[in-house]
């Protein structure tokens, strides 16, 4: 059992997978950022569909777990498709994308939600008083101020889908942790390997959180 | 001439509570009306009613020979012309000063950015803050905050001005400026509508004091009336409560 050894071996292969790691992320974070600010104006609209929608969206993906959604999307959805008559086959990583970003996509819908909430009522009215439609005033005022407040929770999110990226492994993503299995299935350097992976991943998300704290210093209001 | 605000039999209900139960009030161009009552009198839901914060439930307001309580009405039109101070400021906090008050004619497309920044700077100015211009707004006394308030509603050029209790956050100390700045407003013939505890604002400067209670008006006559010779038993214990003090 060689730290070191495993340490010097293993490393450029976790630098590879973090590449892929991390334009899984950064990719599906950013359409889930999109997907989460549609489902919440749903989610907060006047028409009972809209808002039935996005509720039965936020409450299938909280109520199943991830890797069901992983399996879901990568196996079970192209079936479907093959049965309708699509030949329809889905990467690694785009199946990884797909669950990500919907996965991530319900939880900042909530965030979102919660945080344009938590914008005081007094702000709509003023801007409405002013003769701002509805739309108008939640783009100029409620969302620049619910972003802010709901920043620290997009960090969060953000770490969590880093870390649910792992679970891309099983399909066959080439991203950290698939390195590292495949590292380990063949040296069976199990301890050692997996200790690395804790670190790099350790370090990786500590770095990001003071990073987020840096931002979240400077957008202060 | 026929009144600027014309308010027929006006109705709002909260669920099955209802707070106005038949308003009725017609105000001139340039009147300086005040709204004094109880708390829970339903005085800023009133107030709140003319601008359609509040959606009438029933009942028929003219603004200007608008229906605005018609539904075909375009509300956001309407209120452009209306503007509001509310008591707790509600200034926008991630916009400073001079953003506050150029937001709506920029959003509204009413102004140019050089336009709107001279119509901020000249009513900054008009408020004593011309030195605030950069500030943003928790840096601000409330005083100042509240001022800021006065100059953002001023820059959509409206003709009609609703205060709702627009000192009652306040220090005692920053009374003062804030009812200077509405003095001078209702001097200069703007049309404004004071929901308010401070007797002594309304004496000085309203045309016509109102007294509401229990979602009604109970009493209206000029200040001096008002407040010397009260009619209404209500009215009189009011005043007797607040002036005593």
């Amino acid at each position: 059992m060689d730290l070191m050894k495993v340490f010097s071996e293993v490393n450029p292969l976790l630098f590879e997978g973090l590449k892929i790691t991390i334009a899984v992320t950064v990719l599906s974070l950013l359409l889930a950022f999109v997907l989460g600010l549609c489902s919440c104006f749903f989610a907060l609209s006047k028409k009972a569909p809209l808002r039935w929608i996005s509720k039965i969206y936020v409450g299938l993906i909280r109520g199943t777990p991830m890797l069901v959604q992983v399996f879901y999307v990568y196996f079970a959805i192209p079936q479907l498709l093959q049965f309708m008559g699509f030949g329809v086959r889905f990467t690694p990583f785009t199946a990884g994308l797909i669950t990500l970003m919907l996965n991530a996509g319900a939880y900042m819908s909530e965030i979102f939600r919660g945080a344009i909430n938590a914008v005081n009522a007094g702000q709509m009215e003023a801007a409405r008083s002013l003769g701002l439609s509805h739309a108008q005033a939640t783009r100029k005022v409620i969302l620049p101020q619910a972003l802010r407040i709901c920043l620290p929770s997009l960090v969060n999110q953000f770490i969590i889908t880093l870390k649910d990226s792992s679970l891309i492994s099983v399909i066959g993503l080439a991203e950290i942790m698939y390195q590292a299995k495949i590292y380990q299935g063949r040296t069976m350097q199990s301890f050692a390997t997996y200790t690395w992976v804790a670190i790099f991943y350790l370090v990786l998300i500590t770095l990001l959180a003071y990073l987020a704290k840096y931002v979240e210093r400077r957008t202060e209001i | 001439m026929t009144a600027q605000i014309i308010v027929n039999n006006l109705h709002k209900y909260f669920d099955k509570l209802e707070v106005l139960k038949g308003i009725n009030l017609e105000i001139e161009k340039g009147q300086v009306v005040c709204v004094i009552g109880p708390s829970g009198s339903g005085k800023s839901t009133f107030l709140r009613c003319i601008n359609h914060l509040e959606e009438p439930t029933h009942g028929e307001i003219t603004i200007d020979h608008v229906i605005t309580t018609d539904p075909k009405v375009d509300i956001n039109k309407v209120r452009r012309h209306i503007g509001m101070v509310f008591q707790q400021f509600n200034l926008f906090p991630h916009l400073n000063v001079k953003e506050n008050i150029m937001m709506a004619p920029l959003e509204l497309k009413l102004k140019t950015k050089k336009e709107a920044e001279q119509k901020a700077i000249e009513l900054l100015e008009r408020v004593g803050l011309s030195d605030k211009a950069d500030a943003m707004p928790k840096q601000l006394s409330g005083g100042q905050q509240q001022r800021v308030a006065i100059a953002r509603a001023l820059a959509m050029e409206p003709d009609i001005m609703l205060f709702d209790e627009p000192t009652s956050a306040l220090d005692p100390e920053m009374v003062g400026e804030v009812l200077s700045v509405m003095k001078e407003l209702a001097s200069m013939g703007m049309t404004m509508v004071v929901v308010t505890h401070e007797m002594g604002f309304a004496n000085d400067v309203a045309d016509r004091v109102i007294f509401m209670d229990e979602g009604i008006i109970m009493e209206e006559a000029p200040p001096a009336e008002m407040f010397a010779n009260p009619k209404n038993p209500r009215t009189i214990e009011f005043l007797k409560k607040v002036l005593s003090v």
